[in-house]
């Protein structure tokens, strides 16, 4: 793989969230897909006439039960005849989503493009039948038969870690803790808390080594990016150099199998994110980054559980295999760390609405980049690069992606 | 009549704005603060079919637990698959001996209400023995304490008496 015009160039010219909840009675998706959209075009500088074509991004068709969402989303903006596509890769659809703006932007189909995702997963339905159709994105025909839901599978891959590198329950409590605390910094999160490992520890044990603050809930919510070539943003964005230039300098996407017994064993067996290694050095060969801790300044990481979040340290080549727990007790990770991670609060912080997830952590990065953070969860800039990471399933579907600021 | 005539109505209720610190000059969206809640009852029923692999669910119920072998390359996948994913060869049945080593495995204290599962639930992956990749299925009759399950540890297909409502549930580890 090899980009050939290095010439034409994709940025990011805003970002909106509409707010991360346990429940937006308020309004529904088409509500939250309207706000987020309107503040990223605010943000932006842009006008919806002058965008040319759209992504829609979200995960389940049970939760919302409406089939083709995406053209209501699309009709809704006043988008209509301009084009628009779907994405869709359960937990990673967001950050494919990114990836699949650059690569229309980047062919030429367009030079500008609005990508706006979200997902209902409140309590329309009860939180029984919330956990079975995301249930359903894992084999129906073998694995959800056996009665496997999603965190079995994910606490089967940290016993396994466990097991293999010795890594402790208490270091990834350490996951919980900070991305609860960096959400307090985050009005628009879903689960700020200030808690301690101890808390962790204490909460109710769900599937060991599994307990209730270790895992991410299930949120309403939605969030929207405008991307354009350097060319339209002059002709039609106001916010192109009165706003920092922020751009995409690296994308990258990796797979596994659905089930994670099929992979190759023992490695990387039912420990591993293989799918996240090979994207992650796409995305960094794509944005020349050779040591990514010391090359980002922020780093959103997928923390479906707290333990995913150490395992993806280690597959996004933040630290070598089995290392990730010691350093995140020593605070590698924090904010005022080498590399701070979900600086948003994550998934177990900022919150989970699936489609609205990756770009979520887009937003956060932008913001980041932007410095236009809350100062109290601003990174200082040094590379000035920010990364995110999303995947879906117990990461089957992995993408990476990488936002440099040019000044 | 008025809202009663609404077979389906749950609640009318004045919703609060979930962003007031956007909107430090007021809520745009306070005529749009009232909001209708509707009962909404779906029910299916699908005729679901197995496809390629039904074989294995047919010979689960002989008591045979059986898997593909690929004649190309040699591979045998421990959950069958018609094709194999790694040199594109159609299979071949193989049936293999149902014991195997456990390599992963969690306890759930707790199971969404639509797993009918005693708890605490043991889901295992477990690499059977004359297969190349593991089987997932769960994990019983390890005794008196889940503290008994090993990675590394022996075990087996066991068959089940019962009648089940999925031809998979026919089978289960325990330990050898």
């Amino acid at each position: 793989m090899e980009i050939l015009d290095k010439e034409r160039r994709v940025y990011v010219l805003g970002g909106g969230i509409s707010k991360f909840a346990a429940e937006r009675t308020d309004g529904n998706m088409r509500d939250w897909m309207n706000e987020a959209v309107i503040e990223a075009l605010e943000d932006s500088g842009t006008k919806i006439e002058d965008i040319e074509h759209s992504t829609t991004s979200y995960f389940s068709d049970h939760f919302d039960k409406q089939l083709k969402a995406g053209a209501i989303f699309h009709d809704n903006i006043g988008m209509c005849p301009k084009p628009n596509v779907r994405v869709e890769g359960g937990g990673g659809t967001g950050g494919l989503a990114i990836r699949n703006a650059y690569a229309y932007i980047k062919s030429g189909l367009c030079d500008s493009m609005i990508v706006f995702g979200g997902e209902n997963m409140g309590r329309q339905v009860p939180s029984d039948v919330a956990q079975q159709f995301i249930a359903l994105a894992s084999d129906t025909d073998w694995e959800v038969q056996v009665a496997g839901f999603y965190i079995a599978y994910y606490a089967m891959m940290m016993t396994a870690h466990m097991d293999r590198y010795g890594t402790k329950e208490e270091q990834f409590a350490t996951i919980s803790v900070k991305n609860h605390r960096n959400a307090m910094y985050n009005p628009k999160a879903h689960y700020p808390m200030d808690i301690t490992v101890e808390d962790v520890m204490n909460s109710k044990m769900i599937t060991y080594p599994y307990k209730l603050l270790d895992n991410c809930l299930l949120s309403d919510g939605a969030a929207c990016l405008v991307f354009s070539t350097e060319e339209w943003a002059k002709k039609n964005a106001r916010s192109w150099g009165a706003k920092p230039t922020i751009e995409v300098t690296g994308t990258g996407c990796g797979t596994d199998f659905m089930r994670m017994a099929d992979r190759p064993f023992p490695d990387p067996g039912i420990t591993h994110f293989r799918g996240k290694q090979f994207g992650s050095q796409q995305a960094y060969k794509m944005a020349g980054i050779k040591h990514p801790r010391e090359d980002l300044d922020c780093f959103e990481v997928h923390d479906a559980y707290s333990g995913v979040e150490l395992v993806s340290y280690e597959d996004l080549g933040l630290c070598k295999p089995g290392e990730s727990g010691k350093l995140a007790e020593k605070g590698v990770f924090d904010l005022g760390g080498d590399l701070p991670t979900n600086t948003s609060g994550g998934l177990i912080g900022f919150g989970h609405p699936v489609g609205a997830t990756g770009l979520g952590q887009g937003v956060e990065v932008l913001r980041q980049l932007r410095q236009e953070a809350d100062p109290k969860r601003q990174v200082e800039l040094n590379s000035k690069r920010g990364a995110m990471d999303s995947h879906g399933g117990t990461g089957t579907f992995c993408a990476i992606n990488i936002f440099e600021r040019r000044d | 009549m008025g809202l009663e005539q609404i077979n389906t109505l749950m609640e009318v209720f004045t919703a609060e704005d979930p962003m007031p610190f956007m909107h430090p000059e007021g809520d745009p969206w306070k005529d749009f603060r009232e909001v209708m809640r509707l009962e909404w009852k779906m029910d299916f029923t699908y005729k679901h079919v197995l496809g390629k692999y039904s074989k294995f669910f047919i010979e689960l119920a002989n008591k045979k637990f059986v898997t593909t072998e690929c004649p190309g390359c040699g591979k045998v996948w421990g959950i069958p698959r018609p094709v194999c994913a790694d040199c594109l060869t159609i299979t071949k049945w193989k049936e293999l001996p149902g014991t195997g080593t456990l390599v992963g495995y969690s306890v759930s204290q707790f199971v969404p209400a639509f797993m009918k599962v005693e708890i605490p639930y043991v889901l295992s992956v477990v690499k059977l023995d004359g297969a190349d990749t593991p089987f997932t299925h769960q994990l019983r009759n390890y005794g008196d304490s889940t503290d008994n399950i090993k990675v590394g540890m022996p075990v087996k297909v066991a068959y089940t008496e019962e009648k089940v409502d999925h031809p998979l549930l026919l089978m289960y580890f325990e330990p050898a």
